[in-house]
């Protein structure tokens, strides 16, 4: 009847619904590229001359995920668990290696391809796209974190956390701009400075292997005082505890702050918003957590995968293969800031001399776009690779929830129960 | 609660309206008052949203409630963007889908359960009940696992099942309310006069069960609109997701940029139909609301 | 409307006005027997599509909440009994999210109902612009939750804000967990006021004006006006404006997902929920938290209509 009538209708019209969207493929497979949106449009730059250079054997189309990493893996696991086909290169963030490759949602590359794309590259980052031996994710771009400063306040650059915040001190009490900048917000940002501390300071979070915790009570304890110390000081702004990235440039910009730690995208946006700031604005390496042994950063940026499901991954390795050659990190670095991965890259011309355009009382001049190349070459270089696990979104979870708000912290409590925490995490089992 | 007390609630003829009139204008001050705090109260966010939007980059952290030299740019960025116009198609085909598949079925059960006897019908109206007050977040996962092994995940049928669903027994229980309110025997006098069953039903009935059915679907709507978690949940591109998720995935200038602008600009976008459809069929919804309905 | 053609014969039997004296019974047990079938058949599509997508996925729920079952290791699925249960139950972060669910519910409803009772006030006693009140109060009903969360986000938030300025703080809002709660308690009120107020607004049609302006001229102040005449008429609709308002608040999720996404200790179960089943796809742990909250629903639904003596399916449908 016609119930019956219209919930056929129903019907069909979900069935037609779900129909459109294959589409139907011929001649040379489109390979979909998943990543985040990167706007000043190099990697669809990289991906055209990757499909130029194949000859018409593929084509590379980005597809764009969310800005956010915790996002995009949002985004992505769930396609992927649903085993979606469509998605042949991923953009992964460096920490999900592990978890993707233990469950099977990206391929190991064939040792060919897995030794032209980590040749000559900085070790962290080939690293951080390794899983038990094997390469499952080639590197892409890489960041990490310095601290920036002003020469009109700060001669002497901090080298250490407690110089941070003697200096911010000293400054306050002159009367001078004093703000001392982080991520405070309970996310992988927070993560971030955790272990970057903790690794500076001589402890790991998990045993080598990846399978049991370690935080040792020395070294946390140490990282953890660092942690409570700063986000008490007077210097850091009230609203350190949900301040990220991009909270930190803008403050940066107002013009209060002192220090900073950020990644390198603050350099090009001060310049173009706060030209009077960027005129004094410096870098140093991250502060050391003991005087005499440099830190060492948990290094970020992206990898590229093959995703499990794709219909043709002998393909996607060999763009994969493309997208991560030199030609286009230069490309990467020169038009959307983004580090290369290759360590060469870091003395060549082409990146060391390449400027930006930036409009200081209306006139365009050019700034040197990586004059921080020695800097985080070298930062890179001893750089440290967060726990590598397929846990590791739940190691994670479990460190952020129990550490923030930072300013809360009990140095010896929260050590114990850090550690608690993550071993929770790393048995998959119980809320975090 | 009839949907007809209502609309007589509705059209400002009762004893207190009328006697107004009467009243001293120390009373007239003191209404004038309370009305203005209900408008301000319901209207600053909206004008503050709005006013954000017209904000210049500059001047997003100035603090201020109004831009000093407002600009389109933030509406240029929300159209170029990846996707948020797609997000605005799937939304509306996605809610309008949901909307008349919802209120058709809604319609047969709430005439069956008006006009017709047989056992069963109280648990029907007390099962749409239930699951007017059941939990989303409960059903999330299973429905997450289900869409992903029937391929509906990240489809418009994906959202517009459960949409249907969680509509159904507010439509139903609206429907029930106005169709109570008809005055069936009037189609039996027209076919006395000589009309046709399908005349009488087209120019005696349908005219007078359409209100209802409007008002429903007007409710069923913004529920579709408005729903956020199964949006989230169960979509991942621009293939089915709608605005409200997609808001939450702007992506700003840099990898690390908070887009506060855009997501304003977006808001107003996706605000001012809403609004505008309120404000136009404000009677209905009201009295939709107030009638036997169960908000989503 | 499509079964028309039926009514007239379906109206007979149903009054028997017109029904002849004389009908014998087989003819109209048939008429019953065929208007069941019609009511089960119009009824059949709403009611199968409500149990294939509530009651199927609440029954795999709790299947699922039995299994370890994580997507993200797909060969390691085992039937575990209800140590996800133990699991969900045995950690304090359970306990601390359903507080704070409760202290969110408790809150933001019983502010709801004052305002609500207070705008309903106004809509229904106000001499004049009744319409312009009505339909702006409809706005934060008609406006997506994300956007009403994101707007008072930035309105509350230290660098885009206005609130610090109008008030003359300099506070972080959402850096500290009582003023974060007030944050997110405001926009829920905000936003869910007006509904609540329309709820009311039907109650007060049921309280008789003659009546009140008696209690007036026996000298029966406002308060006790209120008291004695007032809510006792409307007690079934505040009862009913209270549980949907109570259960719809409990599931709370858009707003903290947007503001703090629960952090400073703001996390309701809906927000654990999703980030168990979503985000680390354990779907095992995650069914339990779903079955853990669908009994609260239950439990609150139960203290609802025992504790305050109503039957709701009585209170919201006339008898047809």
């Amino acid at each position: 009847m016609r119930t019956a009538a219209a919930l056929a209708a129903a019907a069909l019209l979900a069935t037609g619904l779900t129909a459109c969207g294959g589409g139907g493929e011929s001649g040379a497979p489109t390979l979909k590229w998943y990543v985040y949106h990167e706007p000043s449009g190099a990697f669809a730059e990289a991906a055209a001359a990757c499909t130029k250079a194949a000859g018409g054997k593929y084509s590379i189309k980005p597809v764009d995920l969310p800005n956010n990493a915790d996002e995009q893996r949002e985004q992505l696991v769930r396609r992927l668990a649903a085993h979606d086909g469509s998605i042949d290169i991923i953009g992964m963030d460096v920490i999900w290696t592990a978890e993707f490759a233990e469950a099977g949602w990206i391929k190991p590359f064939p040792a060919s391809e897995a030794d032209a794309v980590s040749k000559g590259r900085l070790k962290p980052a080939v690293k951080s796209g390794t899983f038990q031996h094997k390469l499952f994710a080639a590197p892409f771009n890489s960041n990490a974190e310095m601290l920036w400063y002003r020469t009109d306040l700060t001669k002497d650059p901090p080298k250490t956390w407690n110089d941070v915040l003697t200096q911010a001190a000293a400054l306050r009490k002159a009367g001078k701009p004093d703000q001392i900048l982080g991520q405070g917000q309970r996310y992988e940002g927070l993560v971030v400075w955790f272990t970057s501390l903790l690794e500076s300071a001589g402890g790991h979070v998990l045993s080598a292997d990846g399978t049991k915790v370690s935080l040792k009570q020395g070294p946390t304890e140490k990282a953890l005082r660092i942690m409570r110390d700063i986000s008490r000081s007077p210097s850091t702004p009230a609203n350190f505890a949900t301040a990220r990235e991009d909270d930190g440039r803008l403050a940066w910009e107002k013009g209060g702050a002192a220090f900073m730690t950020n990644y390198s995208f603050v350099w090009p946006s001060a310049n173009t918003n706060a030209p009077d700031i960027a005129k004094n604005m410096r870098w140093a390496r991250f502060p050391a957590v003991d005087a005499g042994t440099p830190s060492k950063v948990a290094i970020g940026g992206f990898n590229l995968g093959v995703g499990g499901y794709s219909k043709h991954p002998d393909l996607a390795f060999q763009a994969v293969s493309c997208l991560v050659g030199e030609k286009n990190q230069i490309v990467n670095a020169t038009k959307g800031g983004l580090l290369p991965v290759s360590q060469s890259l870091y003395d060549n011309k082409e990146l060391t001399d390449a400027t930006t355009d930036a409009t200081v009382d209306g006139k365009t001049v050019k700034v040197r776009s990586f004059p921080y190349a020695d800097v985080i070459k070298q930062e890179l270089a001893d750089a440290v690779v967060r726990p590598q696990t397929p846990y590791y979104n739940d190691v994670s979870l479990a460190i952020a929830r129990t550490l923030h708000p930072t300013k809360g912290i009990d140095p010896a409590k929260d050590a114990k129960r850090l550690r608690d925490a993550v071993t929770r995490a790393l048995k998959g089992e119980g809320l975090l | 609660m009839t949907a007809a007390a209502m609309d007589a609630a509705g059209t400002g003829t009762n004893a207190a309206a009328v006697s107004g009139t009467h009243r001293a204008p120390r009373e007239r001050i003191f209404w004038g008052v309370g009305i203005a705090i209900v408008i301000g109260y319901a209207l600053i966010p909206i004008a503050w949203i709005i006013s954000l939007s017209l904000k210049p980059a500059d001047e997003i952290t100035n603090g201020k409630f109004f831009p000093t030299h407002p600009t389109g740019a933030n509406f240029t960025a929300i159209r170029h963007d990846p996707q948020f116009p797609s997000a605005l198609r799937n939304s509306l085909g996605i809610a309008l889908i949901a909307t008349v598949l919802a209120v058709s079925l809604a319609t047969f059960a709430a005439y069956a359960i008006v006009r017709l006897d047989f056992p069963g019908k109280a648990l029907v109206l007390s099962g749409a009940l239930a699951i007017a007050m059941f939990p989303p977040v409960a059903i999330i996962g299973p429905l997450f696992n289900m869409w992903r092994s029937f391929h509906l995940f990240d489809t418009w049928p994906g959202l517009i099942i459960p949409y249907m669903t969680f509509t159904l027994p507010m439509a139903i229980w609206t429907l029930s309310a106005f169709f109570r309110e008809i005055p069936w025997d009037l189609d039996k006098a027209a076919r006395v006069d000589g009309a046709t069953p399908l005349q009488a039903f087209r120019k005696i009935i349908a005219p007078l069960a359409a209100p209802g059915m409007f008002t429903s679907a007007i409710l069923v709507f913004i529920f579709a609109w408005n729903d956020f978690l199964f949006a989230t949940a169960l979509t991942s591109t621009d293939r089915a997701r709608t605005v409200p998720a997609a808001i939450t995935f702007f992506t700003g200038s840099s990898q690390f940029d908070f887009p506060t602008g855009q997501i304003a600009a977006a808001s107003v976008v996706v605000t001012v139909p809403i609004v505008v459809m309120v404000l136009i069929f404000q009677r209905r919804i009201v009295a939709g609301l107030t009638s036997g309905a169960v908000k989503g | 409307m499509t079964a028309i053609p039926a009514t007239g014969g379906v109206e007979l039997a149903r009054t028997g006005e017109t029904k002849p004296e004389a009908t014998p019974r087989v003819a109209m047990t048939s008429r019953a027997r065929s208007e069941r079938k019609l009511g089960w058949m119009l009824c059949a599509p709403a009611v199968t599509v409500m149990l294939l997508v509530t009651a199927y996925p609440i029954g795999y729920a709790i299947w699922l909440s039995l299994q370890r079952y994580d997507l993200r290791f797909p060969n390691d699925h085992a039937f575990v009994g209800l140590r996800n249960y133990g699991a969900v139950l045995g950690n304090s972060l359970w306990w601390q999210d359903l507080t704070n669910t409760l202290v969110i519910t408790v809150l933001s409803v019983v502010i709801e109902l004052v305002l609500g009772f207070l705008l309903a006030f106004v809509m229904h006693r106000a001499i004049f612009g009744r319409a312009v009140v009505r339909s702006s109060v409809l706005v934060p009903y008609g406006i997506i939750t994300v956007v009403a969360a994101f707007a008072w986000r930035f309105a509350f938030d230290p660098t885009t804000g206005f609130v610090n300025g109008l008030l003359g703080t300099n506070r972080s809002w959402f850096t500290e967990r009582w003023s974060s709660y007030f944050v997110i308690i405001f926009t829920e009120v905000w936003k869910t006021t007006p509904f609540m107020s329309l709820l009311l607004l039907a109650g007060f049609t049921l309280v008789p004006n003659d009546a009140v302006d008696a209690a007036r001229v026996d000298g029966a102040g406002a308060y006790q006006r209120l008291r004695y005449i007032i809510i006792p008429l409307m007690k079934p609709a505040i009862l009913v404006a209270l549980l949907f308002r109570t259960l719809d608040a409990f599931r709370i999720f858009d707003t903290i997902y947007v503001q703090t996404r629960g952090a400073q200790d703001t996390e309701s179960v809906s927000i654990i929920g999703y980030q168990t089943l979503i985000s680390r796809l354990n779907l095992g742990l995650g069914s339990a938290v779903s079955v853990l909250i669908f009994a609260c629903v239950l439990i609150i639904a139960f203290a609802f209509v025992k504790g305050f003596g109503t039957n709701l399916a009585q209170q919201r449908g006339e008898s047809p």
